[in-house]
């Protein structure tokens, strides 16, 4: 069975702007899907028009064979979703913030209170449920929202960005509730996030998006078993830009003192690479091998390494705030 | 459970929210009181003093308590828009909108929340008025009745403060529409002189302002006893707040795109 369905979905704003651009997909019933890209690659108003917050432009959306569009309200008793922004409510306690929202999804009375309770203590929230929100930390806070999910019970949750801002130890937390959702609640999960370590530890499936087009998508194992072999970078001083024999591997990603060398076999390339480079005038100071990860998919499929990516965002909005306030 | 018992109980869930953050920091009901403490104290007791509007057969003082009540309901509410704008910044809005409870009943739901800061306001100002000794009708149906005009009073100016803030959708925008429309709702409106002493293009937008009919239904019922134009007042200030209700939960979702 197919949780969601999204055919040809597009998003675009005036004058000419494409948020998303036409981007269809399924996530099978039980899966946990991963959207990835840089800042502003289309993931949050995917995520958006498929809950409904948002109507798309163009395109249809289906969530358990349910048309999101003309049966909105159906809809959405079959959804979770956790924003971006820690969007528990600061001036409620913990319990209280369950509590509205149980009722705001109509759980059963007699359900509520055990429901409340188990999530509490599940999250490892039971001994603060009376404190108000706002002097949680971050992680508490994440854990409560996650903790609105056990509550409600969602068909489907979508998680926008889960662990953005969280310590190493508070992300792990978050992903091993996020696993338990998944596998004892049986609920299929839709996250976007531009973290590769996450997306390769949570996700069953991912698809890249950059610039709000698909550009891959498929098992973090198929991804990155799609780059063929091992990945070998190199640091040189001199000529970094010299074309590679075919036979050595090759360039994938070169900037003005390193190069990176996909090649069928690492440790018996390593040698013929430093000769070949030795050979030609350059120096070679050091070398690393390594295991293509998911951020050298991500480097192929959006022709930028996704830190870059990043920088580009924020200049971006950046800019964009400055020219608000100036005009 | 049917559509209209959903939609009621998530408008009840949706005030209890509210008034359950209330009873954790109530600061700001306190605060909310002295402006209208002021007016009471200062304005009303010196233009009392002067006898320089005719109001009648009441003093001054008893002919601008109703005013001064439902001007201080209208300041609480105008700003509840400001309240939806930065509910949207935290995202707790968008996932209220996701909830499978209708978005009117996210409406209501604020709009009676502000009903219930408007009761607050009606029973500390009914306070200062027992302690500096205006005379008023405390009759309890009397005084029911008032409660009842101005939980419409709120919920139609938090409304339609919430059409707003769809449309400006930054709390900056929100804070100067703030102040840039609840001075001339106030001062076109009966409540700190009569209609009568009104210039009559004033006399004209005055009929459009909802604020007229909460004051005059206010004045009827705890100071004058004569219910004759209650019925009109209390009709047209429901028809106002539907209107505005209606708008806003159609609106809200621009809010959030």
């Amino acid at each position: 069975m197919t949780a969601i369905e999204v055919v040809d979905l597009c998003k675009t704003y005036p004058p000419d702007l494409r948020a998303v651009d036409d981007v269809s997909f399924e996530v099978d019933d039980g899966e946990i899907f991963g959207l990835l890209g840089p800042n502003g690659a289309g993931k949050t108003t995917t995520i958006k028009m498929i809950i409904g917050l948002t109507r798309p432009s163009t395109g249809a959306i289906r969530i358990c064979g349910l048309d999101a569009l003309s049966s909105a309200s159906q809809v959405r008793e079959l959804l979770g979703y956790v924003p971006q922004a820690i969007s528990a409510d600061g001036d409620l306690t913990g319990y209280e913030n369950l509590l509205i929202f149980a009722k705001l999804f109509y759980v059963q009375k007699k359900d509520r209170d055990p429901r409340i309770r188990e999530a509490l203590e599940e999250m490892g929230l039971t001994d603060r449920a009376n404190d108000l929100v706002k002097h949680y930390s971050g992680g508490m806070m994440r854990r409560l929202e996650i903790a609105e999910s056990v509550v409600s019970r969602p068909r489907v949750l979508f998680l926008d960005e889960p662990s953005i801002g969280l310590d190493p130890s508070s992300k792990r937390q978050v992903w091993k509730h996020i696993r338990r959702l998944n596998e004892e609640l049986k609920m299929t999960v839709l996250i976007t996030t531009h973290d590769m370590a996450e997306a390769d530890e949570l996700c069953d499936r991912i698809a890249i998006m950059n610039q709000g087009r698909f550009v891959a998508s498929g098992t973090p194992e198929e991804l990155k078993h799609g780059l063929g072999g091992d990945m070998v970078t190199v640091k040189l001083s001199g000529k970094a830009d010299l074309p590679l024999p075919p036979d050595l591997g090759r360039s994938f990603h070169a900037s003005e003192d390193s190069v990176d060398i996909l090649t069928e076999n690492g440790e018996t390339a390593i040698p013929r690479i430093v000769a070949f480079y030795e050979q030609n005038g350059s120096h070679v100071l050091s070398m690393a091998l390594s295991k293509p990860t998911l951020d050298d998919v991500f480097l192929k499929y959006a022709k930028v390494r996704i830190e870059e990516a990043e920088r580009f965002a924020q200049a971006r909005q950046v800019r964009r705030s400055f020219m608000r306030h100036a005009g | 459970m049917n559509p209209l018992t959903r939609f009621v109980y998530s408008s009840l869930t949706v005030a209890e929210m509210e008034a359950r953050k209330i009873r954790h920091d109530s600061t700001e009901l306190w605060t909310r009181v002295v402006q209208p403490a002021l007016w009471l104290l200062i304005f009303g007791e010196v233009f009392t003093g002067i006898r320089g509007i005719n109001t009648g057969s009441f003093t001054y003082i008893q002919f601008i308590t109703p005013g001064v009540l439902a001007q201080s309901v209208l300041f609480v509410a105008i700003f509840y828009g400001i309240t939806v704008v930065w509910e949207r910044d935290a995202g707790l809005l968008s996932k209220l909108l996701s909830t499978p409870s209708p978005r009117s009943s996210i409406i209501v739901g604020k709009a009676m929340a502000a009903g219930v800061r408007g009761v607050f306001q009606a029973i500390m100002i009914f306070g200062l008025a027992l302690i500096i000794g205006v005379n008023l009708r405390f009759d309890v149906l009397d005084v029911l009745g008032v409660f009842v005009v101005i939980v419409m009073t709120a919920m139609c100016f938090s409304s339609l403060s919430m059409v707003l803030a769809s449309f400006l959708k930054t709390r900056d925008r929100m804070m100067g529409i703030g102040q840039a429309i609840t001075m001339p709702l106030f001062f076109a409106s009966n409540a700190i002189y009569p209609l009568s002493l009104m210039p009559s293009w004033l006399q004209t937008i005055s009929v459009f302002n909802p604020l007229s009919y909460g004051v005059d239904a206010v004045r009827a019922l705890i100071l004058t006893g004569e219910y004759s134009g209650l019925p009109v007042d209390v009709a047209v200030l429901g028809g106002f707040t539907v209107l505005f209700l209606t708008i806003a939960s159609i609106s809200i979702r621009g809010i959030i795109e």
